[in-house]
């Protein structure tokens, strides 16, 4: 019988327990690791295994948790001979019983980007290489899993590879959230989005602390659940687990209403808490547990249920706005984040990406900034993008369940992006147009949406992740539009029972006040049902107009969001507070807002350059003098440097106005370099030679030496400086500089280097820096300003 | 898990340049802030395991080797203060640098007072013993690259979601390894400080004529 079978036929399925535990009760002696036991000790690997068959596992996992490359380094074997091994020893020992081998894969054992340093695809590598050596087995299980990113890797590696069924269990801690902060619930509709068989709990906790997070579980998936807890907690002396077999078996039981169906033991189980399990389950039947939950979408941490509206931040999108194509084009990550993190604090719930631009790789820049903004806010994402290769792009490197935006009615569209969303597991906004253009009437734009879901529910898709956008059009236009789209949107929801979406600001184009149209229409269309406003939630008409309406409706109980959104909310600042210091202290002093008030006051009287040159460079000198000289602390610089950059935005802003000479006094790349994740250090020389008036290309930590290099060239720069914490990453260092001296594009015609590169880091001295061929040593931001003044003025 | 109530200030100061005058009331607010926030959002963890001398596996380089002599036993460790932190620091550094600076000093010394509570654990265990200092990879000739062997004989990511990437830098930063050796017999003051850092030549307390602590 295969696993698919066996999960259908049967009430319960039983897994086995520990295979450590089984070692080193044995006493059994490995040179490496415990997977070698595999080849040096086949028949007693098969004696554990046979134990847990006898005891009642109908599945055995092989010993092979920890049989990756990276692991198995030195090890003196390969991937295919020690999963080999272990598959078929888990398979001799089941021959004849009925009994399935699933093939055991645990983490790769690096923390994959942004906490660690290990790719996505590299993560990918390491499990296929283990997938197609346990091509074997009967099921694929990924376990002990505490990163959903690297559970996704696993995953798609299992299923690009591979045909066999595969389930996935992760570990939590006690508060509910596994050591890198995913929770249970992510981890549920992230897992069933990918199309798993099962998903689950197994190592760290009791079974008796696991009500909790089984319940968050169930709430969210329909999916049956697996509980494979540890024997309690060992004691630190004689290393004996807490809780006996049978109360391991009835800590089960007591688990049994929340959907389990497939239960086994991990650390400190042995063969007796199988056979207590098996007993404690006769005459017993599964409980099915359907999900309650809504559709939902997440990040890792932050699962987001569409039980109501929901805000869909829109500004990360460069349509129609300069500064942020200028950021796209400068790889301004910074710019990206900065838009996340504002939308976020402004009451965004779910940020819609988009960073469609001619002039860049849209693939390349889809995949840096769904990295970026996740390594640095929870908020779920939504792809958007019309290319199917961008959205699958960064369906593929987005950690959590992502809304794809969008499909429409159209053929091509329709055949394109709904498999990639089906593959990914995400939810679709789908738009009410096709060939012909949009549909004048309701009527019209609910036959598309009809399609739309028809399409999305054949390919397995269910209906409830497929958002309705019935499109806003320009009422200043057409008057009746707004009446055809509020009735199209009624009908979505109430009759196909789908979610809606909606762009907001589209409708008052043309006309005075739009702010005022915009939320009469958001409330208008809340009324009917929209549950996904994609609009700026830093109007704060517009998230106020949601927020209420949520009160209103009773959504937000005893209006508690409402509450904490309004209720110690600051006064606005003064925007156009009046200067009351001159800009010379309010940089000394680190005060921004004074800082800019007095720049745009003496802006009036007072030339630009004279400006930069007699006020704000020789503040800076003063600071940073006082810096060297142990007078303030490093943040009173920072801070200091930070209102000097604020002087010169609006000496920017001035001078571009008047159409005046450009600031910039030329650009440089700053990088910590690969390997490295540190970067605090290299973010404070960015600050300064910022405000200096250097243009700094940031192209972030741990980064390739062939990026540096292609920046370079692509941007023609001069200048690079590359920053390096650990003795071990200085070699990568040494690398980026030999890459840079042999570019041809980056050397004069007589062979000479044209880009100068000045390096720094704690473990740098003035020697190697020269031994690796750099140009300059610095030693800290204030002499990386001193070298970019030597080098371009 | 441990919970750290109050962090040691003038450490993190020194951190943050060590300016020769007091703090003002701005930098004092921000000190405050900063504090409290590494404090409820560190989740500190540690772990640690007794090893027998003399242990080929454990001891490389003579300063390692000169560290733990005379002593019979050595306990290796780790702490973290997990994920999280690290997380804030990136985040933090986005929108205001300088409170980042701030926070990042305070988790250095939240990682060594974690470190502290778990070598106060340890020498109860171990009555009668004579303890080393701390001692980590890194310092002096101790090979870097033996993180991973600190790692893998604790089961740290298993155990505590420590891990190292292929540099050799531990994951989450707010991290440590470190040994302590254990003598039946008096322990001579090991030479600590610059003579056996490797720091020495760029150590910015150096140069300062000021001393890390170490």
């Amino acid at each position: 019988m295969d696993f698919k079978t066996l999960l259908k036929t049967r009430e319960f399925v039983l897994l086995d327990g520990a295979m450590g535990t089984m070692i080193q009760k044995s006493g059994a002696k490995y040179d490496h690791s415990p997977e070698t036991l595999n080849i040096t000790e086949p028949k007693l690997i098969q004696s554990f295994h046979k134990a847990y068959i006898e005891a009642g596992a109908d599945v055995v996992y092989s010993n092979t948790f920890g049989a990756n490359s990276y692991k198995l380094e030195n090890s003196g074997y390969t991937v295919e001979e020690i999963v080999g091994a272990g598959v078929q020893n888990a398979k001799t020992a089941a021959q004849g019983t009925g009994a399935l081998v699933a093939l055991d894969i645990g983490p790769v054992g690096m923390l994959l980007e942004p906490a660690g340093s290990l790719s996505f695809d590299e993560a990918y590598e390491y499990f296929k290489e283990q997938v197609i050596a346990g091509k074997d087995a009967d099921l694929i299980v990924f376990e002990t899993m505490t990163d959903l990113y690297e559970l996704k890797a696993a995953v798609l590696a299992a299923k690009e590879n591979s045909d066999l069924p595969v389930i996935a269990t992760m570990t939590f801690e006690k508060n509910g959230r596994t050591f890198t902060g995913v929770s249970p619930a992510s981890a549920a509709v992230t897992l069933e989005g990918l199309g798993v068989e099962a998903v689950g709990v197994n190592c760290s906790l009791g079974p008796d602390e696991l009500e909790p997070i089984v319940a968050e579980m169930t709430r969210c998936t329909d999916l049956p659940l697996i509980v494979k807890a540890n024997a309690g907690l060992p004691d630190p002396n004689s290393n004996e687990y807490s809780i006996m077999p049978d109360k391991f078996a009835s800590c089960l039981e007591n688990l049994l209403p929340y959907g389990v169906k497939i239960m086994g033991g991990c650390c400190g189980t042995t063969p007796d808490y199988i056979a207590q399990i098996k007993s404690m389950l006769v005459g017993k039947s599964f409980i099915s547990c359907p999900r309650t939950a809504d559709t939902t979408v997440c990040s890792p941490s932050t699962a987001v249920e569409i039980n109501g509206p929901r805000i869909i931040g829109e500004r990360i999108n460069p349509t129609g706005k300069k500064q942020f194509q200028k950021a796209l084009a400068d790889h301004n990550i910074d710019y990206i984040l900065t838009q996340a993190l504002q939308q976020v604090s402004g009451g965004a719930e779910i940020l819609d990406v988009n960073v469609g631009h001619p002039e860049i790789d849209e693939k390349a820049m889809m995949t840096a900034a769904v990295k970026a903004i996740q390594s640095v806010c929870d908020a779920p994402l939504q792809i958007d993008s019309t290319k199917p290769d961008v959205l699958a792009q960064g369906l593929r490197c987005y950690n959590g369940k992502p809304i794809v935006n969008s499909v429409n009615g159209e053929e091509k569209s329709l055949s394109s992006v709904l498999p990639l969303v089906k593959k990914y597991g995400a939810s679709v906004v789908g738009l009410t147009l096709d060939e012909n253009g949009i549909p004048k009437t309701a009527e019209g734009r609910f036959e598309i949406a009809e399609r739309i879901v028809s399409r999305a529910e054949a390919l397995g898709i269910d209906r409830r992740d497929v958002y309705i956008d019935c499109l806003t059009l320009t009422v200043s236009a057409e008057q009746d539009a707004c009446r055809q789209t509020l009735e199209a949107l009624h009908r979505v929801k109430t009759e196909l029972g789908c979610k809606t979406c909606l762009g907001v600001s589209n409708i008052s184009f043309g006309l005075p006040n739009r702010e005022l149209v915009n939320s009469t229409f958001l409330t208008m269309a809340l009324e009917e049902g929209l549950d996904l406003p994609i609009m700026n939630p830093n109007v704060a008409s517009m998230t106020g107009a949601v927020r209420a309406f949520r009160v209103l409706r009773g959504i937000d109980k005893n209006s508690a969001e409402f509450i904490s959104a309004y209720n110690d909310a600051a006064p606005a600042p003064k925007t156009d507070s009046k200067a009351e210091v001159d800009i010379f202290s309010a940089v000394c002093s680190g005060l921004k807002n004074e800082g800019a008030a007095a720049t745009k006051e003496m802006l009036k009287t007072t030339d630009p350059m004279t400006i930069v040159n007699e006020m704000l460079i020789p503040a800076l000198d003063k600071v940073g003098d006082d810096f060297e000289k142990s007078k303030i602390f490093l943040p009173q610089l920072i801070q200091s440097a930070n209102t000097a950059q604020e002087c010169f935005e609006v000496i920017k802003a001035h001078l571009s106005k008047s159409g005046g000479e450009n600031v910039s006094k030329g650009k440089i790349i700053l990088a910590t370099v690969k390997g490295d994740i540190h970067d605090i250090g290299k973010n404070i020389v960015k600050v300064l030679l910022d405000n200096y008036g250097y243009t700094v290309v940031d192209l972030g930590r741990d980064v390739d030496p062939q990026l540096i290099v292609d920046t370079a060239v692509k941007q023609d720069i001069k200048m690079i400086g590359l920053s390096a914490l650990m003795t071990t990453t200085l070699k990568s260092m040494e690398e980026t500089i030999q890459l840079v001296r042999a570019t041809k594009e980056l050397q004069n015609p007589d062979g000479s280097s044209k880009c100068v590169v000045f390096v720094g880091g704690a473990v740098l001295t003035k020697d190697y820096a020269m031994k690796i061929g750099a140009d300059y040593y610095c030693r800290d931001a204030k002499e990386s300003v001193d070298t970019a003044k030597k080098v371009l003025g | 898990m441990i919970s750290l109530e109050k962090l040691n200030r003038s450490e993190a100061l020194r951190y943050l340049g060590g300016a020769k005058t007091a703090p003002d009331e701005k930098m004092l607010a921000l000190l405050d802030d900063c504090e409290e926030q590494i404090i409820s959002r560190a989740r500190p963890k540690y772990l640690y395991r007794e090893l027998e001398l003399p242990n080929d596996e454990l001891v490389s380089g003579k300063d390692i080797a000169r560290h733990l002599e005379g002593c019979t036993k050595a306990v290796i460790m780790c702490a973290t203060l997990g994920t999280d932190i690290d997380k804030l620091i990136r985040v933090t550094q986005i929108s205001d640098l300088a409170r980042a600076v701030v926070l990042d000093s305070f988790a250095s010394v939240a990682i060594e007072q974690v470190c502290d509570r778990a070598e106060q654990e340890i020498s109860r265990l171990y009555p009668g013993y004579h303890m080393t200092f701390r001692f980590s990879p890194g310092y002096g000739d101790y090979p870097i690259q033996m993180q991973k062997y600190y790692i893998n004989e604790l089961d740290a990511q298993r155990k505590i979601g420590l891990s190292t990437n292929e540099s050799y830098i531990l994951v989450p930063a707010k991290s440590v390894t470190a040994v302590i050796g254990l003598s039946p017999e008096p322990i001579e003051p090991k030479k600590r400080g610059c003579a056996v850092c490797n720091m020495r030549a760029t150590c910015q307390y150096r140069s300062r004529g000021e001393h890390c602590g170490f």
